[in-house]
């Protein structure tokens, strides 16, 4: 069932969220993504906080650092920095757009098993954020004329076969990292996007005054 | 004919310098480490407990008190205790023993922080000890990453810091960094563990110029340049926050930029020596930089204009407007009146004239305009 589920959720962001006229190119919604990817992980840093407690220790301790061990089927973000700087335009938006259909399609079988309702409807959110986040990259993709990945392309992802509990846990827990990871790297992809597009930035200035000097 | 001589004396001058290396074999110098504040005994060599000896500590004669039959208790070891010690045997004062003495203490727990100034491309790692041990110390660090041990290539100086490369970016596997420190009294070791984005933090900006802006009293325009450690800052923008206040007052006022190395301040208070601060921070990981070296400006105020006639009468009344206007006089000039004898009552307006001009641009330019 989770099979097909994750299929129908391979379709849906084929369509483009886009459809405007007098399109002003791809640069606004560059800047839209890379807002989205901020504005993700903030969402993503509550929500995992939340997610880690319920899994218990030794999962929600800052040192925990455990041997990655069936994190093959799992997109990784991890590139060697010459290759990354080196990716074409196309390349580079394709993998996070592959990389978050995977995520998303663990995501909400993650949900499945949430016990609280709080963590679910913040799990919920979360997915619908990241829904949002996958197309607006299908909209730059299509301003800026790349064809989406194809969509016969099986995910990598099997049903899981009936896990222990620490090893499902496990499992939570890797798959919440490399979300984290994964958007932390799409900040710095659009980054390098938006500054292609765009080569004049606006500088945004914001005015605090401050009794105290501290940052 | 000389020769059977000469490996006569070659044979003598060896078997001399045997014997001499063979008397000498039991006093080399031992090399003694001894913990502070403990008690140790030395023995003058092979000597028997009851030979009368002579000890020597860094040349002076040490009192007898010190003597258990012939060798030396030193008890509650501080600083001072460390040095040479010499152990004399005899009325011919035969060397039997000598030894250099290091009185320190085995290391404490570690001090470590590593630290990414140079994102991507790598980061280094340093290390303190919180107490001194007064003696020699080894440092070895160790790099694991995942299940991969990395190298972690030593500074020349300051060498207490040690060098990684990034082999990967965006890596979702911790880094593990362990130290391990020791002396001969002892060892000790601490570890940390960090995310690859965790440690990042630029060097402070380079090269901060604050300069007035001409025929603007309230701006200054401030630059500045990208650390020079930052490697690439194309790929990996910073972006910067910049602090300013008059020298007189404590309260900072803050400016965040998400780009360019430059920006001009328009609410400078007129005429009031500035100081400025930037610091720089990765658009999206790390922590903010340390402030930056500060620069100091005055805005640009406006250039007194000095009258060519010198002033004679002493200063009367001060004004507080900075541009003067004569008062109107009474006495218009007409030259048909000169003749008359009424011309210097018209000088000596003049003269009072100049006088208060002067005094009113010597009270611009102390700045006391607010």
């Amino acid at each position: 069932m989770l099979a097909c589920l994750c299929t129908v959720l391979w379709h849906l962001p084929a369509v483009p969220a886009l459809n405007r006229t007098g399109d002003p190119g791809p640069g606004p919604s560059i800047q839209k993504t890379y807002d989205l990817t901020r504005y993700l992980e903030h969402q993503l840093r509550s929500l995992a906080g939340t997610y880690l407690n319920y899994l218990g220790p030794p999962f929600n301790e800052p040192d925990f650092n455990p041997p990655r061990l069936s994190a093959e089927a799992l997109p990784s973000a991890t590139v060697d920095f010459n290759v990354w700087r080196s990716l074409n335009d196309h390349l580079r938006l394709a993998q996070n757009y592959q990389a978050y259909s995977h995520l998303l399609c663990y995501l909400r079988g993650l949900d499945r098993h949430a016990a609280t309702a709080e963590l679910r409807r913040s799990l919920a959110h979360f997915c619908t954020s990241l829904q949002g986040l996958l197309g607006s990259i299908a909209g730059v993709m299509a301003a800026l004329g790349y064809p989406l990945p194809p969509q016969g392309a099986e995910p990598s992802w099997a049903p899981r076969p009936p896990h222990s509990d620490f090893l499902q846990k496990m499992d939570d827990f890797w798959l919440l990292k490399e979300l984290q990871t994964w958007l932390w790297r799409s900040a710095k992809d659009f980054n390098r996007l938006k500054k292609k597009m765009q080569p004049s930035a606006a500088a945004v200035t914001l005015r605090l005054e401050a009794a105290a000097s501290d940052l | 004919m000389a020769t059977p001589v000469l490996w006569a004396c070659f044979v003598v001058l060896a078997a001399g310098v045997v014997a001499y290396a063979q008397r000498h074999s039991q006093q080399d110098t031992h090399v003694l480490y001894e913990r502070l504040g403990s008690d140790v005994t030395l023995p003058c060599g092979t000597a028997a407990w009851d030979t009368a000896v002579t000890w020597r500590v860094n040349g002076t004669d040490l009192e007898a008190a010190h003597l258990n039959g012939s060798q030396l208790v030193l008890e509650g070891l501080d600083l001072s205790h460390s040095g040479h010690y010499a152990c004399y045997q005899g009325s011919s004062w035969h060397l039997r023993y000598q030894a250099l003495l290091h009185v320190g203490m085995p290391p404490r727990e570690p001090v470590l922080t590593c630290r990414s100034n140079s994102y991507p491309k790598g980061f280094y790692c340093s290390w303190h000890l919180p107490a001194p041990t007064f003696i020699p110390n080894t440092f070895n660090v160790t790099v694991l990453h995942g299940s991969r041990l990395l190298g972690c290539e030593k500074d020349p100086a300051p060498k207490n810091r040690c060098h990684i490369r990034y082999t990967h970016l965006f890596s979702t596997v911790k880094y593990k960094v362990t130290l391990t420190v020791t002396n001969a009294l002892g060892h000790n070791s601490t570890a940390i563990t960090f995310d690859e984005f965790t440690i990042v933090k630029p060097d402070p900006p380079e090269n901060v110029v604050a300069r007035p802006v001409p025929s603007s009293p309230r701006r200054l325009e401030v630059t500045w340049q990208t650390p020079s450690s930052w490697p690439d800052p194309e790929s990996f923008p910073l972006k910067f926050f910049l602090r300013y206040r008059p020298l007189i007052l404590d309260q900072w006022q803050h400016v965040e930029l998400s780009d360019g190395t430059t920006h001009t301040i328009t609410d400078a208070y007129a005429g009031k020596e500035y100081i400025i601060q930037v610091a720089a921070k990765d658009n999206e990981i790390g922590t903010w930089s340390d402030w930056s070296v500060a620069a100091h400006a005055t805005p640009w105020t406006e250039e007194p204009r000095y009258l060519t006639t010198e002033a004679q009468a002493p200063e009367t009344t001060t004004t507080t407007t900075t541009s003067f206007v004569p008062p109107p006089t009474t006495k218009i000039c007409d030259p048909g009146e000169v003749g008359d004898g009424v011309g210097s009552p018209t000088g000596l307006l003049l003269t009072v004239t100049v006088t208060v001009t002067v005094t009113v641009t010597t009270i611009a330019a102390t700045g006391l305009f607010i």
